[in-house]
């Protein structure tokens, strides 16, 4: 259900690593509640939209701007133009279609983390890099597989015209209320962007964008919310969080 | 304006740099975004090359944006007080439903978009608490965060869309939009400011004062009437059904489908899928009543080109600061020279032209003197789409039924040909046959004539879309069956019967067929009066003479007449020859 669509971004002093306060936006919009849903094809548009619309807010470097039109709504979005991104949110939208798939008709949250690699000063056990995350964006969706028809004949010589009816105006005022749920996360995101820009790390020389990750739940949503607060608890230094 | 004096001489120029050029920058965005004789060059350079190429001015904030025209320079040379708040007004100027005296059609104004950028200078100072040293930097990366986002809402804000449509519309349009830039603004009546939301940018705090945006804009624009008068230019089919590149057996649905209309091949993306993925109910179709129907007002979508502006607009943009320009300052349309190669609306399908053909024919000819096959007038191949694309079933019916014709061409294999030549013809045909779940309509054309044919008890169902192949494999089997018996004659030697020569002589017969006269009533006479036999005198030859003169012009009808006395002379003496006539069925 697109109605669960919530953007958060936490976010807060970059000094007190894990102990900061994070600054919480959760947007409950109206308009989400008529519970619009997300079909599977419609997934990769919407998150690549909003996906790349924050990470092009914190490309701080020098960029290329490049204007996209979504093909299955009325909306423009802005990529930051850098090839390493683009492949980077499509790898990740794509596992993440792949695990929708594999788990149908079911909440999840995709996890869009911006950090810093700081490297700790190297003693003699170990050169610890860690990773300190200073704004996290959480988006969640629920995905459903509409049911799929019998066919109508037998060969698909016969009359193969999909009755028109009612069929097509659920369809088209459901993806009416999905564009303009979207339209309005994507003004949201603007507004959260603008809001809070203390905790943006410095613009390094040469640094075009901030390194960010994008996570899901591989697995349950409980081990999910296990992980991510593991994750939070111990914070840099774990090899494993190098990836 | 009175910079802190606490603050190192270096700080005070960086940070009044920064203010300075913020106006500009949001300048160039708002305008790029709805002005396309604005628009700048090199944005889509290559994007390998990353900053090398770029102006030391464009890479201010870290954001691109191409070579800002002049015409923006000058106008933000008014502005040289940062105080002076800079007002960007997008209006759009179009057609009311008054006309005056004489019949014409007047046109108004109205304020789609206002964009506020000022620097607000606090009465009072607060502390300044930040480190000098790093603090232009922090309001440097918060002023391209600003910007990023502005630049982002000139994306997602109504009349962005608004003006992609103007600018792709190559025919005149009564609309129009212009921008206004001013140091003051006209405040809304009250009646456009209900309509009007407000979207604030959080401010950037550039000490002593900060930095503002706003932007102030309709919602909703379709009181304009925008997509009934805006022509859009005709768009290019790359993936027309007909095509043997595309599959002759997709489905297609209904056009009623509520598939959203699609944008494509806009300007500036890379990557983009082509037309095939487009949604399959804005493709026209031959077969759909009109030829080629014209996209409905209510599609949106714009065909690949890059404007490029061939007159320099700058004597339009002249300001006397800080008004706004009398006249308006967006190129005539007419002066557009998109790089676009856009098929006329009109031609429906891509059908094997007749000098191709002709082509093809003649080269197979084996010796081309030898051929008493009537020699292909210009005129004669030269047939109009809509015949032509309504007679290929026909054609095939007509020569499975009539075992021969006048030129003996029905023995060799015009199945063979037909797959052979023109995968074009059978990709078409068979495309035809499966459109969107009606398949007799792709004969739209010619209803009687679809009904005459099914009545024939003995017609072997060509028109069986379900066995178009098959309807294929039986005609070449009678045609093989025929050959067989007219090889073992003498007439072989005669009659162009070789190798090449009898796919020649195939394409002659289907060229032939595919000209012939509608299937009416009185093809039936026709048909009846071939099926007796090439015994059957001169007058039958004639009375279906009578039924191509009317197709054609009088000299080709009395030139092939001659020819098919000929050939019928011809085959009778062979036919006597051989001591027996020929079964035909």
């Amino acid at each position: 259900m697109f109605s669960l669509l919530t953007v958060m971004a936490d976010s807060g002093p970059k000094k007190a690593q894990y102990e900061r306060d994070p600054y919480t936006h959760t947007v409950a919009h109206e308009a989400l509640e008529t519970k619009s849903e997300v079909e599977s094809f419609e997934i990769r548009e919407v998150l690549r939209c909003i996906l790349h619309t924050i990470v092009f807010h914190r490309a701080l470097g020098l960029i290329r701007p490049k204007d996209i039109d979504l093909e299955l709504f009325d909306i423009t979005y802005v990529q930051c133009g850098e090839i390493e991104v683009e492949k980077k949110i499509d790898d990740k939208i794509e596992q993440f279609v792949t695990w929708i798939g594999k788990h149908p008709n079911k909440k999840s949250q995709i996890c869009l983390t911006f950090y810093e690699v700081k490297t700790k000063q190297p003693s003699w056990f170990t050169n610890k890099i860690e990773r300190l995350y200073w704004e996290q964006w959480n988006i969640n969706l629920s995905a459903f597989q509409p049911p799929t028809k019998p066919p109508v004949g037998k060969s698909h010589h016969s009359k193969l015209v999909m009755d028109p009816g009612e069929e097509s105006e659920d369809i088209s005022s459901r993806r009416t209320l999905l564009e303009q749920s979207l339209q309005e996360v994507l003004f949201q995101i603007i507004k959260f962007v603008n809001e809070k820009k203390d905790h943006v790390p410095p613009i390094n020389d040469g640094v075009i964008y901030c390194p960010f990750e994008i996570t899901f739940p591989s697995s349950s949503d409980s081990t999910f919310g296990m992980d991510m607060l593991k994750r939070m608890l111990h914070s840099g230094g774990h090899p494993s969080m190098l990836s | 304006m009175d910079f802190p004096e606490n603050l190192p001489s270096p700080d005070i120029g960086r940070l009044e740099q920064i203010v300075s050029h913020f106006f500009p920058k949001a300048l160039h965005i708002v305008l790029d975004s709805r002005i396309p004789s604005l628009q700048s060059r090199g944005r889509t350079r290559d994007r390998s090359s990353g900053g090398l190429n770029v102006k030391k001015s464009d890479k201010w904030f870290n954001l691109i944006m191409g070579d800002r025209p002049a015409a923006l320079d000058k106008l933000h040379s008014w502005h040289r007080n940062i105080l002076d708040s800079m007002i960007i007004d997008i209006i759009l100027i179009h057609p009311t439903d008054d006309d005056d005296d004489h019949g014409n059609v007047r046109s108004a104004e109205t304020v789609i978009e206002r964009w506020v950028v000022q620097y607000e200078n606090p009465l009072i100072m607060s502390p300044q608490t930040s480190d000098p040293s790093t603090r232009y930097q922090k309001v440097y990366k918060k002023a391209i965060i600003l910007l990023r986002s502005l630049y982002a809402q000139t994306r997602l804000l109504p009349a962005y869309r608004v003006s992609r449509q103007l600018s792709s519309s190559l025919a005149s349009s009564r609309y129009e939009m212009v921008y206004k830039v001013s140091s003051f603004s006209d405040v809304f009546s009250p009646p456009v400011t209900e309509t009007m939301k407000e979207f604030r940018f959080s401010p950037v705090e550039v000490p002593p004062g900060r930095l503002c945006a706003s932007v102030t804009y309709r919602s909703d624009l379709s009181d304009f009437n925008l997509g009934a008068h805006i022509t859009l230019p005709p768009r290019i089919i790359t993936d027309y059904v007909g095509s043997p590149a595309t599959d002759p057996m997709r489905f297609f649905p209904s056009p009623g489908q509520s598939f959203e209309a699609t944008s494509f091949h806009f300007q500036g993306r890379a990557g983009r899928p082509p037309l095939t993925t487009s949604s399959a109910s804005e493709r026209p179709h031959s077969w759909t009543s009109g030829f080629h129907r014209p996209p409905t007002p209510n599609q949106s979508f714009s065909p690949d080109f890059h404007w490029s502006r061939t007159d320099g607009g700058d004597s339009h943009h002249q300001l006397s600061p800080p008004f706004s320009p009398s006249g308006s300052p967006s190129t005539p349309r007419g002066s557009y020279s998109p790089r676009i190669n856009v098929r006329p609306g009109t031609a429906p399908v891509t059908i094997p032209s007749s000098a191709t053909f002709n082509r093809y024919v003649s080269s197979n000819f084996s010796e081309p003197s030898r051929n008493p096959l009537p020699p292909f007038s210009p005129k004669s191949t030269r047939r109009s789409p809509s015949s032509q694309d309504s007679l290929p079933g026909i054609a095939l019916y007509k020569s499975s039924r009539s075992g021969e014709s006048p030129s003996g061409l029905i023995n060799h294999y015009p199945g063979h040909k037909l797959t052979k030549d023109s995968k074009y013809d059978s990709g078409r045909f068979s495309g035809l046959l499966s459109s969107s779940g009606s398949p007799r309509f792709g004969f739209s054309r010619s209803p009687s004539r679809l009904s005459s044919d099914l009545e024939d008890p003995d017609c072997s169902c060509p028109f069986d879309f379900d066995d178009v192949d098959e309807s294929v494999l039986q005609y070449r089997l009678k045609c093989q069956s025929l050959d067989r018996r007219k090889t073992s004659s003498s007439i072989s030697q005669s009659l162009p019967i070789g190798r090449k020569s009898q796919d020649a002589a195939v394409g002659v017969l289907v060229q032939m067929l595919k000209t012939a006269p509608p299937l009416r009533q009185d093809s039936s006479t026709y048909m009846a009066s071939s099926m007796s036999g090439v015994q059957r005198e001169g007058s039958s030859v004639s009375g279906a003479e009578s039924e191509f003169s009317m197709a054609r012009s009088t000299s080709d009808a009395l030139e092939e007449l001659r020819n098919y006395k000929q050939l019928k002379d011809l085959l009778l003496s062979k036919s006597k020859s051989v001591g027996g006539a020929t079964r035909v069925h």
